[in-house]
């Protein structure tokens, strides 16, 4: 092929938005954010355990399906206890779907019982765009060595359908229960399903 | 008519700003599903989606339907069909519309068609005809498609004569393109070059991309686009 100068341009900007890009195997960017108790809560102060990051949005039917069937705070519970950090993370832009105020959310998460590790408000949608978080829910998972290893759905089953959670391969349990026994995830990418998160336009 | 096929179509009418989904929705959303519920003997195929549009949303890209979209199916009643005034084909239909916000909903129809030894114009045939127009037709013979796989990208090269940019590309798969990429097509001597990011998604080499190319023009064809592997794809992936 010929040489193009254009192609160098194109490497350019492939070489700079793939350094942005958060893709299993690799290190999970650092970010910060605040949560609804107005603690700052570092992914990298994480470093030594592993850390679940749940996109969410209160008013979207797939976050429905999984906290009206207590499924997501059995999860939360499930794994806590078991020392991840649970990170519910609220991308939300104010006057869109979903966004909460601090006060909003800690009311929703007691008449849940709801029980993550924090609940990072995260209104500008840094960290979301930094995840590329595409949906409510959409499930990360992050190892004590700061490696992303489960990127995607929590389950198989893309529906809105509380019945159709038993039946379902949760995707986060899975990569939890391998990595702890040491092995590798099966299911490291799947598509996360959900209503699209709430940017700001 | 005894073994003679039927079209059977879904309608959906769309208010302003609300949109449904194609078999592969995109970055979010589901595609609408359908149980039948039929007479012994009768057969239904899976739904004919005809070809999406992109949908672009705040930082991503669903596949799907704005305005209106018939989702149609052939049911082929069985060779021996009893004599019986009327035959009841039923469904229930799950699916999901958006706007802003999403709303899934579920439906019951039904439908009473007469059992006659021949065929009869339907009133709503200028609606399957239009729809039909819309379902992706084999590819050309003459056409020929072909990618390769390079560091974060599949460069598609489709031979063909008289395509003129932009065309557009709608993977059946998730999770194998970045949806929400700027598309780019250039047109090469003897056809165009389309560049399909990957998706960080992709952890393995695929042997095939399938999908719908979309002209122009409006019409739409099925692919399947062979994709072939650098010869030293780690060092490639690397760089």
């Amino acid at each position: 092929m010929k040489h193009n100068p254009w192609w160098n341009l194109v490497a350019m900007f492939l070489l700079i938005s793939s350094c942005y890009a958060v893709k299993v195997g690799d290190s999970a960017p650092d970010f910060q954010a605040m949560d609804s108790n107005g603690q700052v809560h570092k992914l990298s102060q994480c470093h030594g355990k592993f850390v679940v990051l749940e996109w969410h949005n209160n008013g979207c039917p797939y976050t429905q399906k999984h906290y009206e069937s207590g499924n997501m705070q059995h999860l939360q519970k499930e794994w806590t206890s078991k020392g991840v950090v649970w990170l519910t993370v609220i991308s939300s832009a104010p006057g869109e779907q979903g966004y909460v105020t601090a006060q909003q959310e800690n009311d929703y998460m007691s008449k849940m019982k709801a029980s993550p590790t924090a609940a990072l408000l995260d209104p500008r949608g840094d960290v979301g765009k930094l995840y590329s978080a595409k949906t409510t829910p959409h499930m990360f998972v992050v190892n004590p060595a700061g490696v992303l290893i489960y990127d995607g759905a929590i389950d198989s089953k893309a529906t809105t359908e509380q019945a159709d959670i038993s039946t379902a391969k949760n995707y986060v349990s899975q990569a939890l229960e391998e990595s702890m026994a040491g092995r590798p995830v099966s299911t490291p990418t799947s598509r996360p399903y959900g209503c699209s998160v709430k940017y700001a336009h | 008519m005894r073994g003679k096929q039927l079209w059977i179509g879904i309608r959906f009418d769309l208010q302003d700003g609300w949109h449904t989904y194609w078999t592969n929705p995109g970055d979010s959303g589901e595609p609408p599903r359908i149980e039948w519920q039929l007479p012994a003997g009768f057969q239904v195929s899976d739904i004919q989606w005809p070809h999406p549009e992109r949908l672009a949303l705040a930082s991503l890209v669903d596949y799907g339907y704005e305005d209106h979209v018939l989702l149609m199916v052939t049911v082929r009643p069985p060779e021996r069909l009893r004599r019986v005034e009327s035959t009841k084909i039923a469904a229930q239909v799950h699916y999901l519309v958006c706007h802003d916000v999403c709303i899934p909903g579920q439906k019951h129809l039904e439908l009473s068609l007469p059992v006659k030894t021949s065929a009869a114009f339907s009133p709503a045939r200028p609606l399957f005809d239009a729809a039909r127009q819309k379902l992706p037709r084999p590819m050309p013979r003459n056409w020929k498609i072909s990618a390769t796989s390079t560091g974060d990208e599949f460069v598609v090269n489709l031979k063909a004569d008289k395509v003129a940019k932009p065309v557009q590309f709608f993977p059946l798969h998730a999770e194998q393109i970045e949806n929400a990429a700027p598309e780019k097509s250039t047109e090469v001597l003897g056809g165009l070059r389309l560049h399909l990011k990957k998706s960080e998604h992709l952890l393995r080499p695929i042997a095939r991309l399938e999908g719908v190319i979309v002209l122009a023009s409006g019409d739409a064809y099925r692919v399947r686009i062979p994709v072939a592997q650098p010869r030293d794809a780690h060092t490639q992936s690397k760089n």
